[in-house]
């Protein structure tokens, strides 16, 4: 993230924002204008006068106004421990989603281990795991919730687990990528020292696939979070940003479900950004790398781990 | 390096093929025997039922082995094939062995009865989730992303003040503005649309525009060589290097075309729609209804996935992955 605010593009990135922010409030006046005309023509007692005035004053908008996204905003922050408001709710669901992630890390090695040692393994079941991933995944989460509840497994665990159901292909696929990538020449010299497998992978294949590794949880934790946020939608929850989004879409809170849908953006990011600090803790070399390049590389490199 | 002599492969093979059907044939025995009963089985049949799922799997392994190398697509996915097959029968005798209720959880069977009972109606919730909403959303979405990375690519502004943007956007999680969008656009299949289109645009822009850039700078020096105008550079060079990118995209798209067009039923939708269905069954315990719509929504998404590979293949052919 530091990063990528020293870098060049800073200056464009802001220009873009201000363009969008000054395009932002024409666009929410000529949206919300049509829909303020019809609620003055039904007599509603509204307390401003003027189809342009009510634009910004609507209940339900389709564009949200500056003042009413930033009103929602304090309403929804505070208390912080609140039952409904944001900062619980997040938190919730950021545990779901770690939880989650750390479960699909387990199941994930187990099956690229198995990928990878076992040719018989990976025709049996290849097959299945890619299949299940071109499969709505998310149509799956609201019967598990049910059966996981009727066996008394309820509250925050069942939508960890289908936040894991979710993250563990990303996973598996990246860490077999990663068991596979040492260099041919190593294996052999491997083989010349006489190593057991064992020893070939504790020593070799799982260094070697931290890189793989780590950007895979990048996309396995967006997609872990998708995965806790849709089980939390679709089943009873009592807390919870999916929760949070249902209970406003039923109550047709536009303004709160505008807030709730920036916050769990701003949550995504600082999941993912959490993913980057471990890495950076985790294997200082790979930044060595990065900062003994020139800068314009840097930048490039810096995108596509972004991207990947 | 000293050749090893051939393996005596048939040898082996009646052993493993015996293994194999010996462990169906336990499976299958206890459905057969306990296909009318309403009381759970005791304990020795559950463990036959056990013994006869861990033989099939040993067998299934073994076979395997010797399918590890064919070319055949139809022979090589053999070993899949069975896997499927013994999951769903051990997944029918155990669910019969302890008398699960099918509200809870279906037998495989039953689901496959159901799914024949309602095949109308799902057929036309396919057409309103996979026609209208995530096809047309998945065009749309595509078409915006490949024009917006030639914008992105062409102009070193756009580039770093727009694609930025693009990969923070890769880390939101989607679902959260289907709720928005489905108060903003209203319940029919086009707020759907537009929630797809969103969702698919990111990873094509930014693919695309990985391809369109990443061309390798000899072919580049080339083509400045040769005068070429900015257009034909684009047809000759940058696009055709951009394909494998687009089509990776376009291939992660029809997973998250299908996602977005099921969960953003579940914030409304007219009444119809895969993930309509799947909402309102899952909560009046219909789960046989619902494994039903799942087996259709898996079958599109295979289908439009390996369609889009195929077409892939044909395209790009050339390409180091398929030599």
């Amino acid at each position: 993230m530091l990063a990528r605010l020293r870098s060049p593009n800073l200056v464009p990135m802001l220009a873009v924002a201000l363009f969008i922010a000054a395009l932002y409030y024409p666009l929410m006046l000529i949206a919300n204008i049509p829909a303020a005309q019809r609620a003055l023509d039904t007599g509603a007692a509204l307390p401003c006068k003027t189809a342009f005035e009510c634009a910004t004053q609507l209940r339900s908008p389709v564009l949200p106004s500056p003042q009413q996204l930033w009103n929602g905003f304090r309403n929804l922050m505070f208390p912080l421990n609140s039952p409904n408001a944001i900062p619980l709710n997040a938190a919730v669901t950021a545990l779901e989603t770690i939880v989650g992630l750390l479960l699909a890390a387990v199941v994930g090695f187990f099956f690229a281990i198995g990928i990878v040692a076992s040719r018989a393994f990976e025709r049996s079941l290849l097959p299945w795991i890619v299949a299940s991933q071109t499969v709505p995944v998310i149509a799956i989460a609201p019967m598990l919730v049910v059966l996981l509840g009727q066996y008394g497994v309820q509250g925050w665990i069942p939508k960890a687990i289908i936040a894991a159901y979710i993250a563990f292909f990303p996973i598996a696929i990246g860490v077999a990528k990663g068991l596979k990538s040492p260099d041919p020449l190593s294996l052999d010299l491997m083989k010349t020292y006489n190593a057991n497998n064992w020893q070939t992978y504790l020593m070799l294949r799982f260094p070697a696939s931290i890189p793989y590794l780590f950007t895979a949880f990048k996309v396995a934790m967006t997609a872990a979070l998708i995965g806790a946020i849709v089980a939390e939608i679709s089943t009873i929850s009592f807390q919870g940003i999916g929760k949070m989004l249902a209970e406003n879409s039923r109550a047709s809170d536009v303004v709160a479900m505008w807030v709730i849908m920036l916050s769990s953006a701003v949550l995504g990011i600082l999941l993912v950004a959490l993913v980057n600090w471990t890495e950076r803790l985790v294997t200082p070399w790979q930044r060595a790398k990065v900062a003994a390049m020139p800068v314009l590389k840097q930048a490039r490199v810096s995108k596509q781990e972004g991207v990947s | 390096m000293v050749v090893q002599p051939s393996k005596p492969v048939l040898s082996r093979v009646p052993l493993d093929w015996i293994l194999l059907a010996f462990g169906f044939g336990l499976l299958l025995w206890f459905i057969a025997i306990w296909w009318n009963q309403s009381e759970p089985a005791s304990d020795a049949q559950k463990l036959l039922i056990w013994g006869g799922f861990l033989l099939a799997a040993l067998g299934i392994a073994r076979v395997a082995n010797q399918f590890v190398n064919a070319t055949n697509p139809v022979i090589g996915f053999t070993p899949a094939a069975l896997t499927l097959l013994v999951v769903v029968v051990t997944a029918e005798a155990l669910l019969r062995a302890y008398q699960v209720p099918p509200g809870l959880i279906p037998t495989p069977s039953r689901v496959l009865f159901t799914f024949f009972a309602v095949r109308d109606v799902l057929l036309q919730d396919a057409f309103q989730t996979v026609v209208l909403e995530a096809l047309v959303g998945y065009l749309i979405g595509c078409g915006l992303g490949v024009i917006t990375a030639l914008l992105v690519s062409r102009y070193v502004f756009l580039e770093r003040g727009l694609l930025p943007y693009a990969t923070v956007f890769s880390s939101i999680p989607i679902v959260a503005l289907a709720p928005v969008l489905v108060k903003m656009v209203g319940i029919d299949w086009q707020s759907k649309a537009v929630i797809v289109a969103i969702t698919v645009f990111f990873p094509v822009v930014v693919n695309t525009f990985r391809g369109l850039t990443e061309v390798s700078p000899l072919s580049l020096d080339l083509m400045r060589s040769y005068a070429a105008s900015e257009v034909q550079q684009y047809r000759w060079l940058r696009l055709p290097n951009a394909l494998p990118f687009i089509f990776n995209a376009l291939k992660l798209g029809t997973t998250l075309a299908m996602i977005g067009a099921i969960v953003g039923e579940f914030f409304g939708a007219n009444g119809q729609g895969l993930g309509f269905r799947i909402q309102i069954e899952a909560g009046r315990f219909g789960f046989d209804i619902v494994w039903s719509a799942i087996i259709v929504a898996s079958l599109i998404g295979i289908a439009w996935y390996n369609l889009v590979a195929w077409l892939e293949r044909r395209l790009t052919g050339w390409h180091v992955s398929f030599r």
